[in-house]
């Protein structure tokens, strides 16, 4: 492949502008997530956490062909159909949308608890630490004991400390809908008379 | 001088600090760069159907020192 320019700084910011303008929902998670919350370090990808639906998928290619990502149909029908991860090299910087990404298995839990610096949407630090650790690459175990420290510091000045979206989902009861629906009347009168 | 290993954390934690200090632009221009990576660069795009494919390429396809394989 030809040599590309180097990344610009202002292409981090054009791109969550450009999904802002097309109204993509998405968090930004890994290490660049962690970068825009203060964490000292470097990274080469910009990875996104895209919610996955056809209508979400049609706004992210309309965000990245309007920053100068080059989208043909099969591209373009993947990140529709939110394939669990998507890796862009053709555009003016590096992308990752990782439609699944280990250790987070919710896209509107970790919404819920996200966080915006500037024009960027940011996954909460407890996720971005939840995904390294589940994704059990080298780099990512290499980098967790410096990710730790550096929640600690961030965490006394961003208090509460949230829960993951494991950690959440973990405590939840699973409760089906049929067992909190009311019980048919029936089976409520036979209910009660069985009390007396 | 030699440092321990909390002397050395230390630093790091003020390192943190003053990261935190620093406004979003900085972090930005600081924090992002870009250096060709073999064989993950080489291809203008690649999906995965799942993250479990997505894993098993890079074992398979990626030098080690880029540090995409798995830890024990």
């Amino acid at each position: 492949m030809s040599p590309r320019p180097e990344f610009h700084p202002l292409q981090a910011e054009e791109i969550a502008r450009a999904f802002q303008e097309q109204g993509v929902e998405y968090l930004f998670i890994g290490k660049s997530g962690a970068i825009l919350l203060g964490y000292p370090g470097a990274t080469q990808d910009v990875d996104v956490f895209p919610a996955r639906s056809p209508e979400n998928g049609r706004r992210i290619v309309a965000a990245l062909r309007q920053i100068g990502f080059d989208i043909g149909p099969e591209l373009e029908r993947d990140i529709m159909a939110g394939k669990d991860f998507v890796q862009l090299k053709a555009g003016p910087f590096d992308v990752d949308l990782v439609f699944a990404p280990d250790g987070i298995p919710s896209f509107p839990a970790a919404q819920a608890r996200g966080r915006t610096e500037g024009v960027f949407h940011v996954a909460n630090l407890r996720d971005i630490i939840a995904s390294k650790r589940a994704s059990g690459r080298k780099k990512d175990l290499i980098e967790l004991p410096l990710l730790e420290s550096f929640r600690l510091e961030y965490e006394k000045r961003h208090a509460p400390a949230l829960r993951t979206a494991t950690e959440i989902a973990r405590s939840t009861p699973k409760v089906s809908i049929a067992a909190k629906a009311d019980p048919p009347p029936a089976k409520r009168r036979h209910g009660a008379a069985g009390k007396h | 001088m030699k440092w321990t290993d909390e002397q050395t954390m230390e630093q790091f934690r003020e390192q943190c600090r003053r990261q935190m200090d620093r406004p979003l632009a900085l972090r930005v221009k600081y924090g992002f760069f870009r250096v060709y990576k073999p064989v993950l660069d080489d291809a203008p795009w690649r999906s995965f159907q799942t993250m479990a494919e997505y894993r098993a390429w890079c074992e398979k396809h990626l030098p080690e020192y880029l540090g995409f394989q798995r830890g024990a």
